[in-house]
Parts: C-alpha cells; structure tokens; sequence
C-alpha cells in the first residue's frame, strides 16, 4: 500500500515532506490508514469496522479531494462520493447515519467534500437549500415568549435574534454547525450572493460573534452562563475563526487567533492540535514542529482509531487545504 | 443487552434499595480495595459479564475537580475485574469537548486504566441502533444510542458529585446524558435541553437503567456546575445498585432536599427509592458525612434549611 501511495503523483507542486528518503507522517500513516480503513460500501466509519458515517466520509473525501487523481485515491474517492450521494435524503439532507431519516448539521460538510471535488453539483445545490431553508428553533413565537416570561435574564446573556444553525432541526444555534454551514457558503458562493443567502450569511456571522467568548476564542455557544465567562474550546475557535476569515483584522479574530496560538503549545489531543495548525496557517501564521508533536501522540494512543482526526491530521501535514481558504483581500468588512 | 425491560416499577412494588457510603479522603486511599470491598457486598452479577463504566468526562481537568478522577475509573475497572467480569470497558460521550482524546490525556487515564485504543469506547462516534424510549416524558419517543452501551451485560454510572447549573445536581441519573451521541445529535446534545432536562433524564434512564453507579465525591464541586464551580472536598464515595436511592443519598449528603430535585422526584415513580426509609444505608450515616454544597440562587429551594416546595408535576404519561 505505501509504495502505490509513494509512487503517486501529487497535485500543484506538492512536495514530499519527507527527508533523507523517509517517508512523511501523512503518507505512511495517515494515507494508508485512511484507504484500508474504507467500508466497502465506500464510505467510513468514525473508527475502521465500524458503520459508514456522513461526517468521517467527508472529511476524509476533503482530504483525498488535494490528492492525485490517479489511484489508489482516485478510486477510494470515487466509491466515497458514491455512497456519500446514496446517503442524501430526497430533501436535499444528509443525516448523520445512512438509515437515519432526518438530515442534520451533516449537510453542510457533505456538501463541502462534494463541491471540493468539483462533483454532483445538484446533489450540492439541494443541500445548500436545505441549509437555508432551515431555521434554528430559538427563532420561533413560542420560544421568544418562554424567553421572555420564565427564563432569567442572567442565565444566558446573548443575543437570541442572531440565529446561525443547529446541530440539529428546531433547536438552538451552536458555533460549530453555523461556522460549517457558513464556509460551505463561502465556497459556493466566492462572489456576490443571492439576497436570502446574504441574509442568512448576515446573521449567522453577527450570532458568531455575538457568541465569542470575553477575551478571544469560542465554545460551543455558551459565552455567558450565570454571569460567568465562558472557557473557550480548540474546535468551536478553529470553525468560527475559519467561517469568518473574511473579517480577519478585526478586533475578535485577532483575539481569538491569539489565544489559539496561546493554546497551541500545550494542547494534549490530535485533533486539537491539527484544527488550531490548519487555522493559524489559514491565516497566515506559520508554526513548525506538527509532524513531531503527531508522531509523539500518535505513539500514545493511535489517534484512537480515528478517521476524523487521522483526515485532518493528513490535511494539516499537506501542502494547504484549499477549501479552507477563500479569503481574498485582508479588509474586514463589517 | 442493557436496555431495561424489567425495572420501570412504582415504588411500592420495590423492594428497600441499599447504598454505601464509603469514606476516602483523597485520592491516594486504597480505593481498589475500597471498593472491591464494598461490591463485594452486594452481590453484584458481574461473573462472566461485559461491564461498561460510565465516568463522566466533561473536559480538561487538569486538577481534576471537574470529571470523574481517574484513579476512581481505574480503581472499579480493577474491582470488577476481580469480582469475575469478563471485560470491563469505559465510555463516555463529552457533551462540549469533542477531542476526547484530550480530555483522556490531561486526565492522564491510560495511567489508570491501561491502553486507551482497548479500554475506552468513545460514545460521541460508536455506531449507534435506534432504540425506543420505554417513558414519554419528552417528545422524544425515541433515540439512537451506542451499540457499546446497548451490548453491555451491565452499565455502572459513575459521576462526580456536583451541582449543575440546569439541573440542580448532576450524579448518576443526569450522568447518562454522556450515552446519547454527539455524532447523531451535536455537541452539546442540545435535542435533550429542547426536550427539557428533567423529562430527557426520565427517559433516558428508564430505557437504559444504570445496573449499579458508585459516585466520586471525594473532590465534588458546588455553585456554578458542573464546569465553572468550586471545588469542595466532601471525602466519600457512594454506591448502590438502584440510582435514584443513591442520587437522593449524594444529595442528602451535599444538604440538598431530594424530593425538591425535580428529576429526583419524578425518577422515584418508576426507577427507585428516593425516601430515606426505601433506603439501607451501609457504612457511613449521612449525618457524619455530611457536607453542605453551595448552589445557584436558582436553586435556593433546594437546600434543606430552605422554604422551597417540591416539585410535583407528573410528566409521566
């Protein structure tokens, strides 16, 4: 398997990062792992042997989608975005699971890993619409007047108007779907949007912002509870951030971005650690020593089986992710 | 497997509950043989069974007052282990923290519990079964659940004695929040919260009863829990095999009235006892240990000098 991977041919000028001929942390562990870990309905599992699942198979197929497109990743991909189009439900939705009968915050990275191939752009568009026809649940009548008669104003302080998107249908708005859900946006939409979209892409950066947390960085959604400033989390601040890289000199990136290089150095978790490298290269700050501090945690615990963490890993090692960079002028725009 | 088929039960069908009350002063006590000890007791069917501890790990915690200690996790893996369990794994689900990896290495638990990649199930990213809810006291009426938890002969909760900022207090009963997985519902499992707290706990564990829960109240936490809280040393441990007895005996325990804790309350009409007379208590009385926990002006009422009145709306349909 490594020597098929090896002699591959790599896209836009990669280069092997490997020295004195050894091979690189990506290609000898997280290439391989990641083909013999496929289903062989085409998807993966969140471990191998375990279930197709809509969010490992997309990150994985992001991964794969900066690859060759010769095999053995051109193959893998091609049974990924298969089994990944039968598991979109005639709504336009992807649910977690395949025999699930309700999409979910699934959609957007579904149609992130399709559009990165450049594939099924109807699939994609249905997605999309699903996206934004769907509305959090905090928005509705019912919910503003239980806000309003019985909950304490110092239980959560933020701005219920601002809705993003839910994890999933008809509950509240959360940093992670609405940043997945936003760079799916960006991706398809690099010019001018349509007026419904502008209106949603409005919105849901406003509740992100509304939503950061008292000096820099995002939880998933909390930043207040009982007056006490919420602790911010890797993940949610690496999404966040990433969805809003089009305002990357204001005020609360440049905060966030410093507490997440803050953060970087002692971060005990793979997938921490190669979220907040991706995010920090996005936007330009330049951090050396990821494949040894991977080689050091994978010999701990093996990434724990992970695809997930083991597609990002591959990512972050890589030359760039292209669908995580769109930005094109530093000017923020308010 | 352990959904429950039997245990819905009204009180005055079920037999006295027993729980323990051990005490340990720090986590340097020989809480192996403490609890060895204690399970030993009662008679616990473990022989030949697949066991499943569920800790509850909420994030980093480096000084380890906010998740279930490690040397606890490690220390019912080891009795169990020795009482004749065929395996004994440990998974949780983190509600906000989704690299559990992280939580598990700042915790240091492969320490305590040995290889991660083999002992530990993360139940945000097992496969799941769809499984229908026994009680409608949410909307809920069903929910995917980790085919680790459906598969164990046993499930033991095993959390942290706190209070909780929603909840009141978060002990065995709320702990099982940690089954349901962020991979189908998010992080946090906000469906729960929509579905209400009280009513989403109800028909968790009256679908998936824990079979035993020995709770860590040697470093509890009190106030703004179950994250932003204070550390409070309390110096116990808890244990018994219904969870409602031993949830009423940790509330007691941190001068809290459990009859006012709602889900306490609505819990005793079908999954234990919550009265002190329905419960044996062995070890340490309540008076001797003691130890009054600070709580939320939200939830003044529940504390036992207070006027608060108990809850007693029925959401039991």
């Amino acid at each position: 398997m490594l020597d098929a991977i090896m002699t591959a041919p790599l896209r836009d000028g990669e280069a092997r990062p490997g020295r004195n001929g050894e091979a690189s942390f990506r290609e000898q562990i997280c290439w391989p792992f990641l083909l013999a870990a496929q289903n062989p309905d085409g998807g993966w599992g969140y471990r191998p042997n375990q279930r197709s699942a809509v969010e490992p198979t997309s990150w994985t197929l992001l991964e794969l989608a900066s690859l060759s497109d010769l095999s053995p990743f051109e193959q893998a991909a091609s049974r990924g975005i298969a089994w990944l189009l039968a598991a979109q439900l005639p709504d336009g939705s992807w649910p977690a699971y395949p025999n699930q009968r309700e999409g979910c915050w699934t959609t957007a990275l579904a149609g992130l890993a399709l559009h990165m191939h450049g594939l099924a752009p109807g699939a994609v568009a249905k997605g999309f619409d699903w996206l934004c026809n769907v509305w959090p649940g905090e928005g509705s009548l019912w919910r503003r007047l239980q806000r309003r008669l019985f909950v304490s104003s110092s239980m959560v302080r933020q701005n219920h108007s601002l809705q993003g998107w839910s994890w999933t249908p008809g509950t509240s708005s959360w940093v992670e779907p609405t940043a997945y859900a936003l760079i799916l946006l960006h991706r398809l939409y690099p010019g001018a949007l349509p007026r419904r979209v502008e209106k949603r892409r409005r919105l849901a950066e406003a509740m992100l912002y509304d939503r950061m947390c008292p000096g820099g960085g995002w939880n998933s959604g909390n930043p207040f509870v009982y007056g006490v400033a919420g602790e911010p989390l890797v993940g949610p601040t690496v999404w966040a951030l990433l969805a809003l890289q089009d305002h990357c000199e204001r005020a609360e990136n440049q905060e966030s971005l410093d507490w997440l290089a803050r953060t970087y150095e002692p971060t005990r978790g793979p997938a921490s650690l190669v979220l907040a490298h991706m995010c920090l290269e996005a936007y330009g700050r330049r951090i050396e020593g990821l494949e040894p501090a991977l080689r050091r945690l994978y010999a701990a615990n093996g990434f724990l089986q992970s695809v997930s963490v083991t597609a990002w890993a591959a990512m972050a090692l890589g030359p760039g992710c292209r669908w995580l960079r769109w930005r094109t002028t530093g000017a923020s725009q308010s | 497997m352990s959904v429950s088929t039997g245990q819905l039960a009204p009180s005055f069908t079920r037999p006295p509950s027993r729980v323990a009350v051990r005490r340990a002063e720090n986590y340097q006590a020989d809480l192996p043989s403490l609890l060895f000890e204690t399970l030993r007791e009662f008679d616990l069917p473990v022989r030949g069974k697949t066991v499943l501890l569920k800790p509850n790990f909420v994030g980093p915690d480096p000084l380890g007052v906010i998740n279930t200690h490690p040397a606890v996790v490690g220390a019912a893996k080891e009795s169990l282990l020795r009482l004749g369990a065929k395996e004994v794994m440990v998974g949780d689900g983190p509600a906000l923290e989704r690299d559990t990896e992280a939580i598990l290495e700042t915790m240091r638990l492969r320490d305590h519990i040995g290889p991660l990649a083999s002992s530990f199930v993360d139940l945000n990213l097992e496969d799941v079964r769809r499984v229908p809810l026994r009680t409608r006291a949410s909307r809920l009426k069903e929910l995917y659940l980790p085919e680790a938890v459906l598969r164990a002969d046993l499930v033991v909760s095993l959390p942290k004695l706190k209070t909780h900022h929603w909840a009141g207090v978060t002990l065995s009963l709320k702990n099982m929040f940690g089954i349901v997985p962020g991979g189908c519902y998010g992080w946090p499992k906000n469906i729960l919260h929509w579905s209400g707290i009280t009513r989403s706990v109800l028909d968790i564990n009256s679908t998936v009863r824990p079979d035993f829960a020995i709770v860590d109240g040697i470093m509890g936490m009190e106030g703004n829990g179950p994250i932003q809280g204070v550390p409070r040393p309390c110096g116990v441990l808890v244990l018994g095999n219904d969870p409602v007895a031993v949830d009423a005996t940790c509330a007691r325990i941190m001068g809290l009235v459990p009859e006012r804790i709602e889900h306490l309350a609505q819990a005793s009409y079908l999954l234990g006892h919550l009265r002190d007379e329905k419960i044996q208590q062995i070890g340490e009385s309540i008076a001797s240990v003691r130890t009054p926990f600070k709580v939320l002006p939200a939830f003044r009422r529940l504390r036992a000098a207070g006027e608060g009145r108990p809850w007693h709306s029925n959401c039991l349909a």
